[in-house]
């Protein structure tokens, strides 16, 4: 009941402040972004005066253990600035312009505004309803473009330096079906371990295999745990481990004999890992 | 007018008082576009009885004072196009951006968070364009 009145309270005052401002009356939104016509400062009083308290308040909050009323404040912000904060930013601007509403004032104007008012609210609920099929379509877009790095060996099993599960999502976009992860769990942070990838992978409906391997050490056992995992992937495989030099190398390994010499070494060469070295292991194992 | 700055001033500090008090006692962000998106797509619906309170606080207050003691001229446009296009472009932009002049502006920018400053940087920029795009060129608004 104390956070219910406390809402109330606060969206209370809000509206109030937002009337008292000026910021309901949509000539001083636009005379402030009128930089080239009847310029009006006000906004950026009213955008001081709130800023300040509000500077205080964040302070305070870093002293106190949770809100008074309970439950945890608010994470602090993530550094990153992804291109769906630029690009709603750049059109939430022009609508901005156009009416000389946000969604505040919207509300706070709401009875008195008229049926202007009333069809921009409308307007708004529709963009807000709009919003996440767009949103989702502009991560899907961008993630292609991540630092991930998908090093196609053949068209069915590709090769890549370490991954986050934050990946995952991208990689299965791009049509893999198993991850295989080359990588002993006492090299990374536990973030990264074999257990969260499966976690992360199997949620995402990708199978996933965990085929550790120590570097310089391919065992008969590691190439055909990497074999058998590529023969049950019901589509392209993907693998990594630190650079994904491991991955190219198991992958040269069980392919020994099957594919030509050339390709063996040729297709990792593209993305620079260097299997001359190899060259002995692979044409030892090709005779076999 | 500087009438018009004082007041605006003191009305900042309302806001900024209304966001003090939702972030220490609710532990909450005073983002207007968040606490009103989170009930339009759903994702807010686990508290949707305190984010209803504070929308009705928002609009309540105002209806019931407002009227006797100031104007009430939003002086909005009578171009209906215009309006709806401006509502849409306002709903998808903030819920995209998760956030608008109350969010990333005010709560945002008093944290220094990096976000808030980008994001009040673009829409300022972008409305500022757009209105001397419409004003001085095309003459729409």
């Amino acid at each position: 009941m104390a956070r219910l009145f406390l809402s109330l309270l606060s969206g209370a005052i809000f509206g109030l402040g937002l009337a008292i401002s000026g910021m309901t009356d949509t000539t001083k939104v636009q005379g402030w972004l009128d930089v080239f016509g009847h310029w009006d400062p006000t906004l950026a009083f009213v955008m001081g005066g709130a800023i300040l308290p509000m500077a205080v308040a964040w302070q305070v909050s870093e002293r106190m253990f949770h809100p008074v009323l309970g439950g945890a404040f608010p994470e602090r912000p993530k550094r990153e600035v992804g291109p769906n904060i630029v690009i709603g930013s750049v059109l939430f601007g022009m609508g901005w312009a156009l009416a000389g509403l946000c969604p505040g004032p919207a509300l706070a104007s709401l009875s008195w505004g008229g049926v202007g008012g009333a069809v921009f609210l409308l307007a708004m609920l529709a963009g807000m309803l709009a919003a996440p099929p767009i949103r989702a379509r502009i991560d899907r877009l961008t993630l292609k473009r991540s630092s991930m790095d998908i090093r196609a060996l053949t068209p069915d099993y590709a090769v890549s330096p370490q991954i986050d599960p934050s990946d995952l999502a991208a990689i299965k976009a791009a049509g893999f079906t198993t991850i295989i992860d080359n990588r002993p769990d006492g090299e990374i942070p536990d973030s990264l371990q074999a257990e969260r990838m499966r976690l992360a992978a199997e949620a995402l409906g990708l199978t996933f295999v965990s085929n550790p391997v120590t570097p310089g050490m391919f065992t008969d056992q590691v190439i055909e745990t990497q074999r058998k995992a590529v023969e049950n992937s019901s589509g392209p495989v993907f693998a990594y481990c630190a650079s994904g030099n491991r991955s190219s190398c198991v992958w040269a390994l069980m392919n020994a004999g099957a594919k030509p010499l050339e390709e063996l070494v040729g297709a990792p060469a593209r993305f620079g890992y260097n299997l001359t070295p190899l060259v002995p292991m692979i044409e030892a194992r090709a005779r076999r | 007018m500087p009438i018009d700055w004082i007041y605006g001033f003191l009305g900042g500090l309302l806001i900024g008082g209304s966001a003090t008090l939702f972030l220490l006692f609710n532990g909450r962000v005073m983002g207007v576009s968040g606490i009103l998106g989170g009930l339009v797509d759903g994702t807010g619906w686990r508290d949707w009885a305190e984010r209803a309170a504070f929308l009705a606080g928002t609009v309540a207050l105002p209806a019931v004072v407002v009227p006797r003691l100031w104007a009430t001229e939003t002086h909005i446009t009578d171009n209906y196009l215009v309006i709806i296009a401006a509502g849409l472009l306002v709903g998808v932009g903030t819920r995209l951006a998760n956030g608008c002049t109350s969010g990333h502006g005010v709560c945002g920018i008093s944290r220094l968070s990096l976000r808030g400053i980008v994001a009040t940087v673009f829409y300022i920029l972008a409305g500022g364009l757009m209105l001397a795009f419409m004003r001085h060129v095309l003459g729409v608004i």
